[in-house]
């Protein structure tokens, strides 16, 4: 009786609190057409034209407002996730793996690494920095310093998801190949691996997509060259236009369609599972 | 029975190979660099250099200087702030999420829903909230055109008060998430069970479902903690340097290379957190939640 009120008095409020969650990005979908180049990032929308889109393309006239120094940035960060994704997906499988096995020290192990997520970026990036300028004397680099805060980051991630996967997984498939006399390795590639591949593909995805936007850390490992998030960074100090909405808009399809690519190789893997089961049962 | 203790062992050292490599990388480049901001927060800074000598004047320049103070009562009075807001603003959506809505394919739609705005890089979706807030923002001329305002509401934006709306916004869904998860694990049958016995629906849900949902609560605050004590960005770009957190401090030390007293300030931030979060842990037991 009271639900009759207060499940669509809750549903109002759901929309409401999505309302405000798109907000900001209605808003800055909508500055992002604005005139160019003398089109402010602000209301009212002068005249609708795709001139931003084209400037951050570097397909418009010279003007008064440089174009966004994105490019070298924009393959750096690319450069520096797959990086991240590669090593720390590694990781988080070796180590997942190795907690399906009851052993001494396992809660503090199990501490050390989620801690990489706890500790705040801002904290890993300046201890970092410390130890490379005065302890071991070494340049800072996206590709050294940045790199090794990023995988601190996103392993402990890797590392959860792998081990909600390996909680649920059935060890007599192993057992079998093991009594079978297929040794370790080759039961981890051919048994083990393409079972947890579902899982394998999320810790991959957490770790580019958390490696690519990540900027506490890289604001102070990173040395001299930019990554993405520290090239956006660079634009707070100066006045804004809208070319860093139509960026925004554009970075956001990009992970649309990154997810979409997941959801693809996902929808393919589960479907291959349901194959080889179904063979099973034939055989 | 010695084949037996052989594969044991043959086991036991490949966890140890499996584990080292993810021990030493922490390690590393997680634990000494902590490690290595305690100790660099006792070092000697002049002017244009540091050294390892050991001193206390960078402490006793935080806590004698109302900028470095000041800065950490901010931090505490905005993250008791936005962790409140987080949860006002997001615990009826988790409880229509996870308690209300009956169909499964439903409620993830709306967590997926609710996710989607993380794809937008984190510094644009700050950055977004200037045309939201500005005297001549979206919000700002909506009110005037309903006529709710006859003046444009100037406190919106570089102030105090648009730092937390930006931080309610990017941070409630952290909140959102594990709630929903705990509420959605409740056996409905007691909630039947209380309604038969003739409780109403404020009996119920003070009784049972948010004691239920406290471990999700607890989960939620300390994903919101850690995010807002650590953060700069949002306060820097939505106050106008009005706001100064902790981690604006350190940002502003490290730019003008006085390492020590960033070192100092990072400990302080340490600190807090590590109190923050044992705080939580002693509320609900997660271990036993989980």
């Amino acid at each position: 009786m009271e639900s009759r009120i207060i499940k669509p008095a809750l549903g109002l409020y759901v929309a409401l609190f999505v309302l405000f969650l798109y907000g900001p990005f209605v808003v800055l979908t909508i500055i992002s057409f604005q005139q160019g180049p003398d089109g402010g990032p602000q209301f009212p929308i002068v005249e609708w034209s795709t001139y931003w889109y084209r400037q951050v393309f570097g397909l418009t006239p010279p003007s008064r407002i440089a174009p966004l120094p994105f490019g070298e940035a924009l393959i750096r960060s690319l450069v520096l996730a797959l990086m991240t994704m590669v090593v720390s997906t590694v990781l988080g499988v070796m180590s997942a793996q190795a907690f399906r096995r009851s052993f001494k020290g396992s809660a503090f192990v199990f501490y050390l690494i989620v801690l990489g997520m706890m500790v705040p970026g801002v904290l890993t990036g300046l201890g970092t920095s410390l130890l490379a300028n005065n302890i071991i004397g070494i340049e800072r680099h996206w590709y050294t310093t940045a790199f090794a805060t990023h995988v601190a980051y996103t392993f402990p991630f890797a590392f959860l998801v792998m081990l909600a996967i390996l909680n649920r997984f059935d060890a007599s498939v192993e057992e079998a190949a093991w009594s079978l006399g297929v040794d370790p390795w080759t039961t981890f590639r051919k048994v083990t691996f393409p079972l947890i591949f579902p899982g394998v593909l999320s810790a991959m995805l957490f770790a580019f997509t958390l490696s690519l936007d990540e900027f506490p850390r890289t604001l102070f490992a990173s040395g001299r060259d930019q990554t993405l998030p520290l090239a956006i960074y660079g634009t707070f100090s100066v006045e804004i236009h809208p070319n860093i909405f139509a960026f925004g808009v554009l970075t956001t399809l990009f992970s649309f369609a990154l997810l979409s690519v997941y959801g693809i190789l996902m929808g393919l893997s589960v479907r291959r599972a349901k194959k080889m089961a179904m063979q099973e049962d034939i055989a | 029975m010695t084949s037996t203790v052989t594969i044991q062992e043959r086991q036991s050292k490949v966890t140890r190979w499996l584990l080292i490599p993810g021990i030493v990388w922490m390690s590393l480049f997680l634990v000494v660099p902590i490690a290595m901001i305690v100790y660099v927060s006792f070092w000697t800074q002049t002017t244009f250099n540091i050294s390892s000598d050991p001193t206390l004047a960078s402490w006793k320049q935080f806590f004698s200087s109302d900028t470095y103070t000041g800065s950490l009562w901010t931090t505490i009075r905005i993250w008791l702030i936005v962790l409140a807001t987080t949860f006002i603003v997001g615990y009826p959506t988790a409880l229509f999420v996870g308690l209300f809505v009956k169909s499964k394919t439903l409620s993830t739609v709306l967590l997926v829903v609710c996710v989607i705005p993380f794809w937008t890089s984190f510094l644009i979706r700050v950055l977004a909230w200037r045309p939201m807030l500005g005297k001549e923002g979206a919000i700002n001329i909506v009110l005037l055109k309903i006529g709710i305002i006859q003046q444009p509401i100037e406190v919106l934006l570089f102030t105090e008060l648009s730092v937390i709306i930006g931080m309610t916004q990017i941070y409630c869904v952290f909140m959102v998430g594990p709630i929903a998860f705990m509420l959605s694990r409740i056996d409905r049958n007691i909630i039947e069970a209380a309604r038969d016995l003739g409780a109403g629906f404020g009996r119920i849900f003070w009784k049972i479902i948010f004691p239920l949902s406290l471990p999700g609560v607890v989960v939620g605050a300390i994903f919101v903690s850690v995010m807002v004590l650590g953060e700069f960005a949002t306060s820097g770009a939505l106050s106008g340097r009005k706001v100064n957190l902790l981690g604006n401090i350190i940002v502003t030390q490290v730019g003008s290379l006085k390492w020590a007293m960033a070192s100092v300030v990072g400990v302080v931030l340490t600190i807090v957190m590590g109190i923050v979060i044992a705080g939580f842990l002693r509320i609900v037991d997660l271990k036993r939640e989980l």
